[in-house]
């Protein structure tokens, strides 16, 4: 098996990635990390010109993917851009299509509408990677947390995680399970009835209606981000409520202090999270956007490979 | 122009017509139906019709034409080509123009523009004034210039008693009233049907019971004000279907219509992400397609329409979310339901002439179509077995928004004819 190409050339959702390509990203986030010095970069995308092409705000993931691109030599260029281009006339795909033109191979694309890294990925000849689409997925999070857990745990296989609150809405959530299913974790979801999928048993996750139960029985407990307008469309009657019933606060830790705590970020404190939680060294929050780098230059220096294969390919091809 | 189809099998189940005939039609009248041979005129263009059909002109009461008010997306004169072009001799346009088909002057407007045209032009009248869902439209007034049908089409009638006293209005003139049913208050905002695909999409869904509640809410409504005539427009779910064939057991005068794609398209498509699989309603799970055949071949369902809604590939061309919904149909139509009911014999010709001339015109109360001597050819023309391939080149609308395009199709549509004009299918 080779060690430095992924099955796809592309990261769209994490169905792209098999248990193969999930150990050879983290075999080379180690190493990454392990390596990293600041001032000392690594050349695995010279000569690639990778766009940051960010439809909806985003701190955190465009930093990340930003320094992780710098990190491996790339040209990189950046632009935010608010969701709908269509208020000033302009397409999405127009954007990109000029986008493309100025040469970019790899494009880093977050977008607060599902399905737009597949629309683009069909209308380039480039990779694009999916850095947070609308509800549906946001693979390099999944990346992360499942690097997380394997770095704090030792292993993945088996391990009890409940992910709690707004799964419905949440792209996080979506990469979470299907990764943590290939790598053959337990995965359990917990949340107020209007905030679930509408048919979870299809993801092969078990529901725990009680938020004490849910800590009770993982080892790992995912909390995300609510958003505020869960209250306003009137999915949640209360922050408050919301609160009470599934925000993870000091009393989960005291009874079960070794439990293993993740939050995507950024986190609304006195909602989903009580501050004190901080305390506690099981809580994953600031190592989660550490590994984030990581993750992100292996994805990007495997991707970057895996492209460069298939060119050759093609290359030969002409060859012949 | 004269026209012979040699030894064609002309069907009619009308008149128990299903018989081999030399049809030959001279300046759009039927000179001859018979089997005996026809001494034909040199101006006369004679076709080896051994594999076609003649049925009486095939009627679509469910198409969107967008004139006035969107003719970058089809007008009448492309969406009359796109019938013919399709097999079609009539259409029944949907009031969702802009200004709303809710008064005299637009119903004039158009007719003005489709008179003498091959294809027949009839027109749905809104429901409610502007189709917003407040207040009756001038119904009897509509029908006197021509509304064979009133629906808010695009748009569901959401308030139960605006509803109610719809019903009870129309039962002056026994009008046939319509819904578009869907719970907007459930619905809003969807992307596609709410299944496990859309869970994993990230999707806003459409769950079928948004559909049932308001078919089974317009159903008691319609018994209770006198046992009104009521039609449903473009069934999708199981439910829905459930609930008609129940109803029609209990003789309520309710009928229903559905589309091709809601029975030859799942949901399990919608991976791609692909905007011309977006529609309203929305394409559902395949025990849906399941129950549509089934009420199809029983038939619970009166006729095949196919929601004809073109958008211009800039609109399509979008983020999924913000893609409108609808994609054109009546070019495919034949292809679609031929390949799916036909193909494998789930339904006779006679079935399938019913669906798609028959019923739709008995529903509207438009004339029966006769294939004889000395009448004026209202035709379709088409070769059942015929397999091709979807070109969007070839199509006739203005717009390509179709998820057909490159499929293989049996069944084609071949000539429409009818008010003296013949229009040879380019498909």
């Amino acid at each position: 098996m080779d060690k430095v190409t992924l099955s796809k050339p592309y990261l769209l959702d994490s169905s792209d990635l098999t248990k193969e390509d999930l150990y050879k990203i983290f075999h080379r986030a180690d190493f990454f990390m392990q390596n990293f010095k600041v001032g000392n970069k690594f050349d695995d995308l010279k000569g690639f010109i990778v766009a940051l092409a960010f439809f909806e705000d985003s701190t955190r993931t465009k930093l990340s993917f930003e320094l992780a691109a710098k990190s491996l030599s790339a040209e990189i260029f950046s632009f935010q851009a608010k969701s709908s281009s269509l208020s000033k006339g302009e397409s999405i795909l127009d954007t990109f299509k000029t986008i493309e033109a100025m040469g970019v191979n790899i494009y880093v694309v977050r977008h607060g509408s599902s399905g737009i890294p597949l629309f683009l990925q069909n209308n380039t000849d480039g990779s694009v990677i999916n850095a947070g689409d609308g509800k549906h997925e946001h693979p390099t999070q999944g990346l992360l947390d499942a690097f997380t857990i394997i770095r704090k745990l030792g292993r993945i296989e088996g391990m009890k995680i409940c992910i709690v609150g707004d799964i419905l809405h949440s792209r996080v959530a979506r990469s979470n399970i299907q990764i943590l299913n290939t790598l053959g974790a337990e995965v359990a979801l917990c949340a107020p009835g209007t905030l679930l999928p509408f048919y979870p048993k299809e993801w092969n996750v078990k529901i725990i209606d009680n938020l004490d139960d849910a800590i009770e029985w993982a080892e790992v407990v995912m909390a995300l981000r609510l958003q505020r307008e869960r209250m306003e469309s009137g999915l949640l009657p209360t922050m408050r409520e919301f609160s009470n019933y599934y925000g993870i606060n000091i009393e989960h830790f005291r009874r079960k202090p070794d439990l293993v705590l993740m939050h995507p970020g950024p986190v609304n404190y006195g909602l989903e999270l009580d501050y004190l939680v901080n305390e506690y060294s099981n809580v994953m929050i600031q190592t989660q956007v550490t590994h984030g780098v990581f993750v992100r230059m292996a994805l990007l220096s495997l991707i970057g490979k895996t492209m460069n294969k298939e060119k050759n390919a093609f290359a030969n091809l002409f060859d012949m | 122009m004269n026209i012979l189809f040699n030894n064609i099998l002309a069907i009619n189940p009308i008149q128990n017509l299903n018989e081999r005939i030399n049809l030959h039609i001279i300046d759009g009248v039927i000179n001859n139906c018979s089997s005996d041979s026809v001494i034909t005129h040199q101006d006369t263009q004679i076709i080896d019709a051994s594999d076609f059909v003649a049925a009486p002109g095939f009627f679509d009461m469910h198409v969107h034409f967008r004139e006035p008010g969107y003719e970058y997306k089809e007008d009448i004169h492309t969406g009359c080509l796109a019938a013919a072009n399709g097999g079609f001799t009539g259409v029944l346009v949907m009031p969702n123009t802009m200004p709303a088909i809710d008064n005299a002057p637009v119903i004039g407007y158009i007719q003005g523009k489709a008179k003498d045209n091959l294809v027949d032009v009839h027109v749905s009248g809104a429901l409610s004034q502007n189709r917003d869902g407040k207040a009756m439209s001038p119904m009897l007034e509509l029908a006197d210039c021509g509304a064979l049908m009133f629906t808010d089409d695009g748009s569901c009638v959401s308030n139960s008693e605006l509803m109610r006293r719809i019903f009870r209005y129309a039962s002056s003139k026994d009008l046939l009233i319509s819904q578009h049913c869907e719970d907007h208050g459930i619905t809003h905002g969807f992307a596609m049907n709410e299944s496990p695909v859309s869970d994993i999409l990230g999707l806003k869904g459409y769950p079928a019971l948004a559909e049932e509640l308001i078919l089974y809410r317009d159903i008691i409504l319609a018994a209770d004000a006198g046992n009104r005539r009521y039609h449903a427009s473009h069934l999708s779910t199981k439910g829905t279907i459930e609930i008609i064939r129940d109803a029609k057991r209990k003789g309520l005068r309710v009928t229903c219509e559905v589309t091709p794609h809601h029975f030859s398209l799942n949901d399990n498509l919608l991976t791609s992400y692909d905007t011309n699989l977006k529609m309203n309603p929305p394409l559902r799970r395949q025990v849906d397609i399941d129950a549509i055949i089934e009420a199809i071949i029983d038939g619970t369902v009166d006729c095949i329409a196919s929601d004809h809604a073109p958008h211009s590939i800039h609109e399509k061309e979008v983020e999924f979310d913000n893609a409108p919904y609808g994609i054109i149909g009546l070019e495919t139509e034949i292809g679609v339901t031929s390949s799916i009911l036909l193909s494998n014999k789930s339904i006779s010709l006679n079935r399938f002439i019913e669906l798609l001339s028959i019923n739709p015109r008995k529903l509207l109360g438009l004339p029966d179509i006769f294939i004889k001597n000395d009448n004026i050819a209202n035709l379709t023309i088409f070769s059942p077995n015929e397999e091709w391939v979807v070109d969007k080149r070839k199509f006739k609308s203005k717009s390509t928004n179709s998820p057909y395009i490159g499929k293989t199709l049996k069944g084609k549509p071949k000539f429409a004819i009818n008010n003296k004009k013949i229009f040879e299918s380019t498909l």
